[in-house]
């Protein structure tokens, strides 16, 4: 019988609820854009660095960052948005040159952002890579505080998500944007304003997703790189076209990545952690070819309406 | 004197080679994107896989056909001193040399369209969207197997890969460009073909119009599937070239310098248009090397390693172009009537 420490478990759940801050700002942007956002990676390291950058520079508790993080993070997303996005947009550009354009904006942000963390290590003399914050972290009854803080952060993200979109008038008019855009315009709603809205959420989510990730792992200037496959496997598990899915998604991703590697690992050996980030590949795979529209599509929850 | 214009001859051979090698990945970039419309994020899939195949396949190769008593010694710790071994036997024959860069290449064509049929398996019904996310997904891929299965190149350190233009001595370097140009060459007259055959006709019809081609009778999976094998096939071939060329491989195939540079030279040239990919691709390295040789002015001032300026202004350079000229210098134009078109019109 393969053994799970209760510490893998927490750990899953910490990189679940990052996971799903992540996708579901994938998803919302699909939704609402129609374009699959490779610029999410550098949401997620812009996220880490501002955080980090106000950790090192003014000494502030780790967690009083997290706002910041979200403020900085959607100003940088309405500036892809509008100065990129729009035009491109309003020239009916294909769906592929919209997709490159928010990838040279990422390859644009890690000019950035290598240049920023370069620059930082000269000014503060600080290292700012491979930057681990775990030892800042509070502890509450032997679980590391970034347990509580991450689930909370999702939870409550989740929940303002659904108010902010079912019950408010701005839900109801972003919800009309993602249905179609032009009768959404035909009654009045400015559709550019509410995309625009929409970006700022996601990378706003996906910026304290980045905050948070220092305190869990290590941060780098890759490190939204190395999580963009799981981020979109997580999105299209829980279904590119439902917004809640993605917090399913990260679930299942992280279980499958961190337990499944270690009761596999258990069962054939160690030498299996080596193949860890092939799992979100395959899963996406699996997904796609049995049952593209993810979980979120499946016929069942037609039941439940 | 003498010295600076030799510096001169040899900056220029390997801006030449790496136009080259560049050249032929783009254009399989160029048949799967520019000319059947498929959303290709994931070309250094390919690239990778004909990166690996040359760096397992070489050394290996050359003790088999050559002969060489291995001794016992292992191909990945005993890497250096086999290798040696084939160099010398490459180094007596310029035949031998050929000899191991053919079947190289013929080994990495095949890998290239077996791993073009495996990428297509999840993607190929898709929508461009979708097709764009798995094929980004997959594209890194490879960089997993070849860091944790270390009996394949080596793990991280990775391995070097015999010289198979040894034979050429002092000149091995105008020996090695000239061989790429030639099959650069190739590769671009190759593409130019099949852009004018009947199945050429047929992917752009896919690109243009996915419907009306369905309509005419065109079987849209089998036609996204060749086109992805062609372009795999080229884009593994210069992933191979590569590796021959700079001697040695290692597990960093990232998705910057062989998805992204491919598109940004494409879009600089002009998507779908062959001349344009070409004309793209000189005219990138170009700039590259300038921006390389200002580079070294800028590094006493700024407080960052200068390299995260080509990141920044290579992601800007993109972004302009896609919001002022979109079309590339050279945009697409519709090809000639061939003589049996005309003939057929009378």
């Amino acid at each position: 019988m393969p053994f799970i420490a209760p510490f893998t478990i927490a750990e899953t759940l910490i990189y679940a609820s990052l996971l799903s801050l992540m996708g579901v700002g994938i998803t919302l942007l699909y939704k609402t854009t129609k374009v699959p956002n490779f610029a999410h990676a550098s949401f997620v390291t812009l996220g880490g660095y501002v955080n980090f950058s106000l950790i090192s520079a003014f000494h502030w508790s780790p967690y009083l960052g997290l706002p910041v993080a979200f403020v900085v993070v959607g100003g940088e997303s309405l500036l892809l948005f509008f100065l990129v996005l729009e035009p491109l947009r309003k020239r009916k550009s294909s769906v592929a040159l919209l997709m490159i354009a928010t990838l040279s904006w990422h390859i644009a942000m890690l000019g950035f952002l290598g240049a920023y963390a370069d620059s930082l290590q000269t000014f503060l003399r600080v290292p700012t890579r491979n930057v681990v914050l775990s030892y800042l972290d509070f502890t509450l009854g032997g679980l590391p505080g970034i347990f509580f803080v991450s689930i909370t952060v999702t939870v409550v993200a989740a929940v303002a998500l659904y108010f902010v979109i079912e019950r408010t008038n701005i839900g109801i008019a972003l919800r009309a944007c993602m249905e179609n855009q032009n009768l959404a315009a035909s009654v009045g709603i400015n559709t550019t304003r509410m995309l625009g809205l929409a970006w700022f959420l996601a990378a706003g989510l996906a910026g304290v997703a980045g905050a948070l990730l220092p305190m869990w792992t290590q941060l780098n200037t890759s490190s939204g790189d190395t999580l963009i496959a799981a981020m979109f496997c997580v999105s299209i598990l829980g279904g590119l076209e439902t917004l809640y899915g993605a917090f399913a998604g990260g679930l299942i991703l992280a279980f499958a990545q961190i337990v499944g590697t270690t009761m596999l690992a258990n069962v054939v050996g160690v030498w299996v952690t080596g193949y860890e980030p092939v799992v979100p590949l395959l899963l996406m795979a699996i997904v796609l070819m049995t049952n593209p529209k993810g979980i979120g599509g499946m016929k069942v929850w037609k039941r439940f309406k | 004197m003498n010295f600076i214009f030799e510096g001169i001859i040899l900056f220029a051979l390997e801006l030449f080679a790496y136009i080259a090698i560049y050249l032929i990945v783009n254009e399989g970039l160029n048949i799967q994107l520019g000319v059947t419309g498929i959303t290709q994020f994931g070309l250094v899939f390919y690239v990778s896989g004909g990166a690996f195949t040359a760096g397992y396949l070489a050394t290996r190769l050359g003790v088999w056909i050559f002969h060489i008593n291995t001794g016992g010694l292992d191909f990945i710790s005993g890497n250096i001193i086999l290798t040696t071994e084939v160099n010398s036997m490459t180094k007596a024959q310029p035949l031998n040399g050929f000899a191991l860069l053919i079947i190289v290449i013929i080994a990495a064509a095949i890998v290239g369209a077996l791993l073009g049929i495996i990428s297509s398996v999840p993607a190929i019904n898709l929508r461009s969207d979708y097709l764009g996310i798995t094929l980004l997904a997959f594209g890194e891929i490879l960089n997993v197997f070849g860091t944790a299965y270390t009996p394949l190149i080596g793990g991280p350190p990775g391995v070097i890969v015999p010289d198979v233009w040894a034979w050429a001595g002092g000149s091995r370097f105008v020996a090695s460009t000239l061989t790429l140009m030639v099959l650069a060459a190739i590769a671009y007259v190759f593409i130019e073909y099949v852009i004018r055959t009947p199945l050429g006709r047929t992917f752009r019809a896919i690109r243009d119009n996915e419907v009306a081609a369905q309509s005419l009778g065109k079987n849209l999976p089998r036609c996204r599937l060749e086109a992805i094998v062609i372009g795999a096939v080229l884009a593994s071939i210069g992933g191979a070239l590569f590796v021959l060329y700079a001697g040695s491989v290692t597990p960093s195939f990232t998705r910057y310098t062989w998805t992204f540079l491919p598109w940004l030279m494409l879009l600089l040239g002009g998507i779908g248009s062959n001349v344009g990919t070409l004309v793209g691709t000189a005219t990138w390295f170009t700039i590259y090397d300038l921006i390389l040789y200002y580079k070294f002015y800028l590094q006493n001032v700024l407080p960052f390693d200068v390299v995260w300026l080509n990141y920044l202004l290579l992601g800007i350079i993109v972004m302009l172009i896609l919001i002022f000229r979109p079309q590339g210098l050279i945009p697409e134009k519709p090809l000639r009537a061939t003589s049996a078109a005309k003939s057929s019109k009378q």
